[in-house]
């Protein structure tokens, strides 16, 4: 049991000394250029629970990056570099709000669900497409997924800025979605969607998928060793289509919630750049489900708490992407050389 | 001049591409897919306008462009070689770290996360208009193209060059072809590598000076919108090789410029924009199947027994 | 005995190392005359590898000292050692494939024009002068990834020499070579012998060692146990040495008689695979295996019989033929159909295709048991408790050493490696059991008891194909021994009438036109 103890904390230790560090080094950078670095970083990590109202967007930010930091956890197990998140997130906005929208008059629950369904089909598809293309072709799953991203980002702002367009709005967003397809609040949490209630036992879910199951080991056989699960018995090929098709539904319903419950309708530029920072969360999360809810977490705690530190004090919110890009730059840095050949 | 029109579009299309696909393929080399073009485009693509905003040098801001791009590949370096991290993690970290640092000097240095739009901007040279009317269709294409389009074109033979007829590209490619082998042959698989990753520094650098010192004169943030990942993706189309990279960046750059001749009919913007990611998907599809067709086994032709 | 006559070319004095827990050299002396051959051999693990990559400049040792030419010296890497005068020919060949063979010859030292650009004219003459000063039959134009594996050993020698080396180093130089390539590499190194050159050879077949050597070193477990002019030595007593004890060659439990009547439980007919270009890998190979028995192919390396293995096991396609399990056709089955129906496989490479390394050694043992052995609870969910038991139980069963459920396989030595796969493979008590190289890399211990189990299977009426490269292996466990040459399956000699003689000649495709 001791053994088991220790593998479990050296696991957390990396990605928490990490973050610790980033986070460190940032205060240090935020003493150099703030007038108030304490006001500043007191903002960034606390400020989501001034009030209620700042808890709930907490609640909206992190359900997106959890959803799609899953999504990930599975396409990276079934060993598939998939970085088409962001794509495969827009195109399941998309296609849940052009649902919602192509039945103005379906009742509650039928409307929503439908354009649930739809989103996660959309984005399935997306993730479809680089697995197969990977597995039938070796096409190499970085660039094409990467390809994706610009072709559906194109699209749907085709979209939403031609046949969907709101005229009376700003910018580039869709028509309203009828109250049909809305999602409800968390009650007593005004402007919660309920989508994280569901993005949050998703996750244990898919320890248990990945985990605990034959599937699960399968995957992870595919995964880990392609050779290896044929030998065994294991259609790798098929193992990695399907954990593309999860990661991409996953990322799509990422952006059905975001639409049905949180937007209302779609917004070309609602998306902070969810896609790589799901990415983020799940590979500091070193592809753990249970691990993708701390990190999740953690990071819609200071993009949120960003927006609270710039308004309060002089240090911009792009702080958080810097300092994001020095911990994926060194998330899988080895400090020590490679222990000897046994 | 209808044809020196589109090729002068082709050209200009294809450089930024060009760059980054040989910056993509030095490394591809040496067993490195660098997906951190990307972000060292976009610094030195910023560095070049904040440069050059302050100092009205052209030649300062070009070099600093450059320095910087090569200081953001030693970054990369350092982390995916010296502490072996994993290159495709730390390619995007670099990118994160690109887009995140420059929005950020923006917002607490020039308080607009918009972009930086010098009003006045000193010019690069170009090549005078009518100096080469004397070349049919090819002379008015180059005219008035930059330097750095010249430099690119020169950096694809000497990229090919570099890489077969020199004792260090031979060192090169055996590292990219098996470390164990280069090592037992005493290559220095690290220094290799770290020199690959500075030489992709060099030409992301020439690529993100070209995107914002050619003609804008601007910096936004997006600016580079996938330009070092459709390089990346020439390099796999042309397998690495310099030639068939160079055809493919020039292909994908064909697809650029016939997408801006489509706006003038009216297809939407977004469809224009999205031809050259389209062109290098379906480009890498069709390689990779032409790949799998030539390594199909031969069916059985029964001799008789 | 330690203290080597003053003078030796080389003196090794206390070398040690060890990796991990495992001591591989325990403080090693060793002389080493000029113009010499001297033989290393032992078993597998004994620590000839760990001993002359110290000598290469590859690996540091944790002690001891080495002589050379009477000055003490030590190297920081193989290039260092190479200046110094020792180069060596790695078992695995470390050329590049896409270049030539006098650009791998000069890699990292071509001559210069201008100081930076490759004179590639100088660079052809430098590699005909070297090939034609050892009469070596080689195109320096051809590229390696076209020569056969003989040609690329031929490529290897002369890239070590390149640095005038005085002793060269030759590991486990004949174990990719055909009977008359082994001819020949003697011979080259004869030759090498009477140009002055000093070699230090390394094998573990005896045959070998009384053709070629002066002298011979015997290690076990990483200690010298003797070192003995080959003159008047017998095989048996430097087998003894080698192993410790009397030689005990495995058993089959029961003689074994085929039914006139037994239909066999494998089957393959005009079996035939091909290459893009045409070239067959298998060509027409017709093989049967009865319930109980063991048929061993014999081969040199890389003449069909990893794809004659993938082709059973379903994991590379047949582009002509029939293969059938218990009379049902399985040609055209999954991997996991073929499981199913009865067959289990057990791959060459363990790293490769025997197990995930980053998986725990449950994981390992219960993939594609987990129906099987009843892990699947209620709702789908494994019963981890039920597969944690399985695992220990097969960790005991199979001695399984150090090992835990929970660990990851991948820190295993090679023999515990091995023995999960073979404990996940006979869990289903397949009809028909492939094998291939079941002992390579294993120790002596190891190797027994894989062989224990091969043959218990036999006994317990497994049909099994049994493909290795060892001829000791195969003659020890086979019924029949059908030798394969170039993709095809030349001829099956029963056992009692094969003899390594007329094997090695089939390997070498000498009967190619009467079959």
């Amino acid at each position: 049991m001791g053994a088991e103890i220790r593998t479990l904390s050296r696991a957390i230790a990396g990605p928490v000394g990490a973050v610790a560090i980033v986070l460190a080094g940032g205060f240090a950078f935020v003493l150099i250029i703030s007038s108030d670095p304490v006001l500043a970083y007191r903002d960034l990590l606390f400020a989501n629970f001034y009030s209620r109202s700042n808890f709930a967007l907490f609640v909206n930010r992190m359900t997106p990056l959890l959803l799609i930091g899953l999504g990930v956890v599975f396409s990276f197990r079934a060993g598939v570099f998939n970085v088409g998140g962001e794509g495969q997130l827009y195109l399941g906005a998309m296609a849940a709000a052009a649902t919602a929208l192509a039945f103005p008059s379906a009742p509650f629950p039928l409307a929503a669900i439908i354009a649930i369904i739809a989103g996660i089909a959309a984005g399935a598809l997306w993730g479809w497409i680089p697995g197969v293309l990977k597995v039938r072709l070796d096409v190499n799953e970085v660039v094409s997924t990467l390809m994706l991203n610009f072709i559906a980002l194109l699209t749907t702002e085709y979209l939403a800025t031609k046949p969907l367009r709101d005229q009376t709005a700003y910018g580039a967003v869709s028509f309203v979605i009828p109250q049909g397809a809305w999602i409800p609040e968390i009650p007593g949490l005004p402007g919660a969607t309920s989508g994280a209630v569901i993005a949050i036992v998703v996750a244990p879910l898919a320890w248990l998928a990945l985990f605990r199951t034959e599937w699960g080991a399968n995957l992870r056989a595919a995964g880990s060793n392609m050779r290896f699960a044929a030998t065994v018995g294991v259609d790798a090929g098929r193992q990695i289509v399907v954990a593309m098709l999860i990661s991409g539904g996953l990322s799509g319903l990422a952006g059905a919630f975001y639409v049905l419950g949180i937007g209302h309708r779609f917004e070309q530029n609602f998306s902070p750049g969810f896609g790589l920072v799901g990415l983020t969360v799940a590979l500091l999360a070193r592809l753990h489900p249970i691990g993708v809810l701390a990190t999740a977490a953690f990071y819609a705690l200071i993009l949120n708490g960003a927006a609270y530190m710039q308004i309060d004090t002089d240090v911009p919110r792009s702080l958080v992407g810097l300092l994001t890009g020095f911990l994926v730059l060194l998330m899988t840095a080895r400090l020590r050389g490679n222990p000897a050949p046994a | 001049m209808q044809v020196s029109q589109f090729l002068a579009s082709v050209l200009g299309q294809t450089t930024p591409i060009l760059l980054a696909a040989l910056a993509a393929m030095i490394t591809t080399r040496a067993n490195i897919l660098n997906v951190a073009v990307e972000g060292m485009m976009l610094v030195a693509a910023f560095v070049a306008i904040a440069v050059g905003q302050a100092s009205a040098n052209v030649a300062l801001a070009f070099f600093c462009a450059l320095i910087a791009a090569i200081f953001m590949s030693l970054l990369f370096g350092f982390v995916a070689i010296v502490l072996q991290a994993d290159f495709i993690v730390a390619g995007l970290g670099l990118n994160i770290l690109a887009a995140g640092g420059t929005l950020f000097t923006l917002e607490e240095f020039y308080q607009d996360p918009g972009g930086l739009r010098p009003d006045a901007f000193p010019d690069i040279w170009h090549v005078p208009s009518g100096a080469l009317t004397w070349l049919p269709f090819l002379g008015p294409a180059f005219e008035r193209q930059s330097f750095i389009v010249l430099i690119a074109l020169a950096a694809a033979p000497l990229c090919a060059f570099v890489l077969y007829w020199t004792p260090f590209g031979y060192s090169l490619r055996s590292v990219g072809e098996d470390e164990h082998a280069a090592s037992a042959a005493g290559v220095n698989v690290k220094r290799m590598k770290l020199i690959a990753v500075l030489a992709s520094g060099l030409l992301a650098g020439l690529a993100g000076a070209q995107l914002a010192m050619d003609r804008l004169h601007f910096f936004l943030p997006d600016m580079t919108s996938g330009r070092g990942f459709i390089g990346l993706a020439a390099t796999l189309f042309g397998g690495g090789l310099p030639w068939a990279t160079t055809g493919a960046a020039f292909l994908f750059g064909f697809f650029g410029a016939l997408g801006d001749r489509l706006q003038l009919f009216q297809a939407p913007s977004q469809f224009v924009l999205m031809a050259p990611y389209l062109a290098a998907t379906l480009g890498l599809i069709v390689a990779r199947w032409r790949a799998a067709a030539r390594n199909r086994p031969a069916p059985v032709k029964e001799k008789s027994a | 005995m330690s203290e080597g006559p003053i003078g030796s070319l080389l003196q090794l004095r206390g070398l040690a190392k060890r990796f991990g827990d495992k001591i591989a050299l325990d403080h090693v002396d060793l002389d080493v005359e000029a113009g010499e051959i001297h033989v290393i051999c032992g078993e597998n693990g004994a620590g000839k590898s760990t001993l002359m990559n110290i000598l290469a400049g590859i690996l540091k040792p944790d002690a001891g000292e080495i002589f050379l030419g009477g000055a003490a010296i030590s190297f920081a890497d193989p290039i260092a050692a190479g200046r110094a005068g020792i180069g060596m020919v790695h078992q695995h060949f470390k050329l590049i494939p896409s270049m030539t063979v006098a650009e791998n010859l000069y890699l990292n030292r071509q001559p210069r024009r201008f100081g930076f650009v490759t004179d590639h004219a100088a660079m052809r003459k430098g590699a005909v002068a070297l090939i034609q000063r050892y009469h070596f039959d080689l195109d320096p134009d051809a590229r390696v990834a076209r020569l056969s594996v003989g040609q690329r050993q031929r490529v290897e020698i002369l890239k070590a020499l390149g640095f005038d080396a005085r002793i060269l180093i030759l590991d486990e130089p004949t174990a990719v070579l055909t009977p008359p390539e082994v001819e020949e590499l003697l011979g080259v190194i004869a030759g090498l012998k009477v140009r002055g050159r000093t070699i230090l050879f390394i094998t573990h077949k005896l045959r070998e060692v009384k053709a070629v050597s002066d002298r011979v070193t015997v290690l076990r477990h990483g200690r010298r146990i003797s070192t003995r002019p080959t003159a008047g030595l017998s095989e048996a007593d430097i087998a003894r040495d080698m192993v410790g004890r009397d030689m005990q060659p495995p058993k089959r439990g029961g003689a074994y008689h085929r039914l006139p009547s037994a239909m066999a439980t494998l089957a393959l007919r005009a079996l035939t695979m091909t290459t893009a270009s045409g070239r067959r890998l298998l060509d027409r190979v017709d093989l049967e295996v009865h319930p109980g028995e063991i048929v061993g192919v014999a081969g040199v390396d890389g003449n069909g019989q990893t794809e004659l293995s993938e082709a059973v096991a379903g994991l590379a396609p047949v582009q002509a033929g029939a293969i059938r399990l218990r009379g049902a056709d399985i040609g055209g089955a999954s991997p996991y159909a073929r499981r199913m129906a009865g067959l289990a496989f057990v791959p060459e490479d363990r790293l490769d295709r025997g197990l995930s390394a980053t998986m725990t050694i449950a994981e390992n043992v219960a993939a594609g048991n987990y129906l099987l052995k009843g892990l699947i609870g209620p709702a789908g969910l494994v019963r981890m408790a039920a597969r944690d038991a399985f695992a220990t139980q097969k960790i005991r069963q199979y001695d399984i050493r150090g090992a835990r459920p929970a660990a990851a396989v991948g820190q295993l030595s090679g023999g515990n490696m091995q023995k999960v796969v073979i404990a996940r493979e006979m869990e289903k008590h397949p009809a028909a059991l492939v094998v291939a190289q079941p002992t390579r890399g294993l120790d002596v211990g190891a190797a027994e008891f894989v062989h224990a189990q091969i043959l218990d299977a036999a006994d317990r009426g497994c049909a099994i194909l049994l493909i290795s490269s060892e001829l000791s292996e195969i003659f020890a466990l086979s019924d029949r021994i059908a030798v394969m040459f170039r993709g095809r399956v030349l001829k099956i000699l029963d056992r009692a009438v094969a003899t390594e003689e007329t094997v090695g000649l089939l390997m070498n495709g000498s009967e190619l036109e009467a079959a």
